[in-house]
């Protein structure tokens, strides 16, 4: 019992021990966000894939493959799939004029079904906003403008179509949706850091592409103007930076992977009237359809849905269609891959990255074992007569051990808890620390297009709570185990006339 | 009660052994009051801590028993249970544990041995224990104080009323009134006597006192003196120091 109100005494009395905890709970902390930070950096890489390709992407770059329709009914119409859809992706050249230009992936995408996989419409930038951002205090955004409300509502509702607006019955130029940070946009902030509304949307873009052959050949470029009608943000650099969408059927049209009528080769025939005279001459005979191609399809599984086997099932899918058409390629040919798949160097480096920085840390933390030894060991010589008298009263050497060890678990319990509070503070504001330390201080560790988001992200949960409390509590016991023993060797009649 | 027979007792430092206790015997009967005289550093605490199970003496030497029991017989275990129950310590420089206040330093007598939920089982009979003890030493308006607050007499009347905790049959003090002046250490002393008599049954306890005052020696039933690392009966020199 004593040893309870010993611990608690001694804990309320002294520096000593208020250093060990701070020591404690910088550790703690630092692991925690550690940990949380690079895990958020991880978790958010792999959900990300989903705003872009969904959980499964089917593709043959270039070339692509036909029938991309009757595909997506089979894969519908498992049950483990929530919706697919066709893209025609393209790396591409865009044009903003006055030598701004941009080499970017075109993705052609159906509005309706690219949604349903991607969820893109949440991530269009340009809409009405009521309520400002958690960060925005200010309320700076320029989207909280209530004048600019219809024309936001006008941006919002093209993006999510891609029908561009009709003048005089015909349809104006074809839409563009851009990438949030396609065309650097550091200049064009709002103090507040916010993109000004009217900098590129309604603005004209122009999307160079090279059509290939079947062969793999380019053709002649193709050039097509395009009206930037929104933005998106999808919080991954990488994309956002060098993304761009357009209509599916736009884009095919420019690569030629539109549907087409097949025709005979062989030079045009003149046609003879009756009497052997040349009247004109005549079309080569269409002996059928070349149907239109997409270079992927896109699947979202059921939410629970293990990726591997959706990808086995997507695979097994694909397969069926192949075998029913000549001239799609089979499954071997073409890449069935999830977003970890297709990322898996970077992924898997990262997670080895994430394991190392914690080693080290976990390294770095075996100080605190160190540090609460040291400090241990002058508090138990400080103390020397303590252990004295509770000796010549009658404490035992293990009750005396115990009293350091106990002592040592409630510098480690309240050090931990410290450092679980100041990781949560840190964790749940490190993107405003990060800001102040940019604007204060010129700092900025963070720079998104070396990280990929463009905030910092986290994971702060409960079992990374648990294990690095239990960690930190336990490393103070064993830093106490060595002065505890000392403490349990000592000759109560020594310590007795220690002065 | 209480006895030691032919103990001796060499401290090592260095490589020179120093014998402080050769063959010193010493006895306190059921209830007697004995008091030990001698020079400084003749080994009057060294007695003191081998009666009291705090140390042990050289290895061949005589025995100490407290009534049936041979100390030399007791595991560490059985030491520290003999500390904890038969004998209450009462040091020269009252040794309260700093942190704590007057109740908690007399109440951890009890608490060395108990279990928390032992000790919360009778927290209530303990504390008013305590707080009886504090009383008979006049402390009671000072139980919340902690021992820098107080005097040296004080601080002694507190260690007292620790020593008495566990209603020990003897009581092992080490010059309790050397630290203090003339009129406090009476004091001090006729705390010591009361509690001594303090028993269930009346009958007083076992006491062996270490002094170098033939004052204090007086006030007991019987003197001895150490010298040369044996007990001889009588005051013999007067203690100089
Ligand atoms: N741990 C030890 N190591 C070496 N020598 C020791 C140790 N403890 C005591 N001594 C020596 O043993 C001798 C007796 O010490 P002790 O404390 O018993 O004397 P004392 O009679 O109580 O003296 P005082 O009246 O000054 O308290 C002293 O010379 C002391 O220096
Ligand atoms: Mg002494």
């Amino acid at each position: 019992m004593y040893q309870a109100l010993l611990t608690r005494r001694y804990l309320t009395r002294k520096i000593m021990p208020l250093l060990a905890s701070a020591a404690v709970m910088l550790c703690v902390a630092m692991e925690l966000i550690t940990w949380s930070v690079m895990g958020g950096f991880l978790n958010q890489l792999i959900a990300s894939g989903r705003s872009l390709i969904g959980d499964v992407e089917i593709s043959r770059p270039q070339t692509g493959f036909a029938h991309y329709e009757e595909l997506v009914a089979m894969l519908e119409a498992d049950e483990l799939i929530v919706a697919a859809a066709p893209t025609v992706d393209a790396y591409g050249l865009i044009s903003l004029g006055e030598g701004r230009t941009s080499f970017c992936v075109i993705k052609g995408i159906d509005p309706e079904s690219f949604d349903a996989v991607t969820g893109y419409r949440d991530s269009l930038y340009w809409k009405p906003l009521d309520e400002p951002l958690p960060k925005d205090d200010a309320g700076a955004d320029p989207r909280l403008d209530p004048e600019a409300r219809d024309l936001f509502a006008a941006l919002q509702g093209f993006g999510e179509t891609l029908e561009p607006p009709e003048r005089d019955g015909l349809p104006e130029k074809p839409l563009t949706i851009l990438g949030l940070e396609v065309f650097s946009k550091r200049g064009l902030r709002t103090p507040a850091g916010f993109v000004e509304a009217d900098v590129l949307t309604q603005r004209e873009l122009t999307v160079n592409v090279l059509p290939t052959d079947r062969s793999g050949g380019w053709l002649e470029p193709t050039a097509r103007r395009f009206v930037i009608a929104n933005e998106f943000a999808s919080g991954v650099y990488e994309i956002d930076s060098r993304t761009l969408y357009v209509h599916i059927e736009e884009l095919q049209d420019m690569l030629r992977m539109d549907e087409a009528e097949k025709v005979e080769t062989g030079t045009a025939e003149i046609i003879y009237n009756d009497q052997g005279e040349p009247i004109g001459f005549g079309s080569p005979e269409t002996v059928g359809v070349d149907p239109a191609r997409a270079t992927a399809v896109l699947v979202r599984g059921v939410d629970d849905a293990d990726l591997n086997v959706l990808r086995e099932r997507v695979a097994s899918i694909y397969d069926e269609f192949s075998r029913k058409h000549d001239g799609v390629p089979p499954v071997d040919f073409i890449n069935v891959l999830t977003w970890e798949d297709r990322n898996a160097t970077l992924i898997g480096a990262i997670k080895k990255e994430t394991a190392l920085v914690l080693f080290i840390f976990g390294i770095i933390s075996l100080t605190s074992v160190f540090l609460v030894l040291a400090i241990f060991w002058s508090m138990v010589s400080e103390r020397t007569k303590d252990v004295g008298i509770l000796r010549a009263i009658g404490a035992s050497r293990m009750g005396v051990a115990w009293l350091w060890i106990r002592y040592g678990l409630a510098i480690g319990a309240v050090g931990t808890t410290l450092g679980i509070g100041l990781a949560y503070l840190v964790i749940t504001n490190i993107n405003a620390i990060h800001d102040w330390l940019g604007t204060a201080l010129g700092i900025s560790i963070w720079d998104p297009a070396v990280y990929y988001f463009t905030t910092i992200p986290e994971d702060f949960d409960a079992t990374k709570v648990v294990i690095v409390a239990a960690a930190g509590v336990l490393s103070c016991a064993i830093g106490a185990v060595v002065p505890a023993a000392r403490a349990a060797r000592m000759d109560p009649v020594k310590a007795l006339r220690f002065e | 009660m209480i006895s030691a027979s032919n103990i001796s007792k060499t401290y090592r430092l260095g490589r020179v052994d120093v014998p402080v206790l050769r063959g010193a015997s010493i006895e306190a009967g059921e209830g007697e009051w004995v008091a030990v005289l001698g020079a400084s550093g003749s080994g009057k605490s060294t007695l003191l801590h081998l009666l009291g199970g705090l140390d042990r003496p050289d290895r061949g030497s005589g025995a100490i028993r407290f009534g049936d029991t041979e100390l030399g017989s007791l595991g560490a275990a059985g030491l520290d249970r003999f500390r904890r129950t038969q004998v209450g310590f009462v040091f020269q420089f009252f040794h309260l544990l700093p942190e704590l206040t007057v109740l908690e330093n007399v109440l951890l007598g009890s608490m060395v041995g108990r279990g928390r939920l032992g000790f919360l089982r009778e927290r209530a009979q303990l504390t008013k224990r305590a707080e009886g003890l504090i009383e008979v030493v006049g402390l009671s308006h000072r139980r919340g104080h902690r021992p820098a607050e107080l005097s040296g007499g004080e601080r002694q009347r507190v260690a007292i009323a620790r020593a008495l905790m566990n209603d020990p049959p003897v009581i092992l003090a080490d010059e309790p009134t050397g630290n203090l002046d003339q009129g406090t250490g009476a004091g001090v002393l006729d705390a010591l006597s009361e509690l001594r008599l303090a028993t269930p049954d009346g009958s007083p306890r076992t006491m062996v006192m270490v002094t170098h005052d033939t004052r204090v020696a007086e006030r007991a039933d019987r003197v001895v003196t150490i010298a040369d690392g044996v007990v001889q009966a009588g005051a013999g020199q007067p203690a100089s120091r």
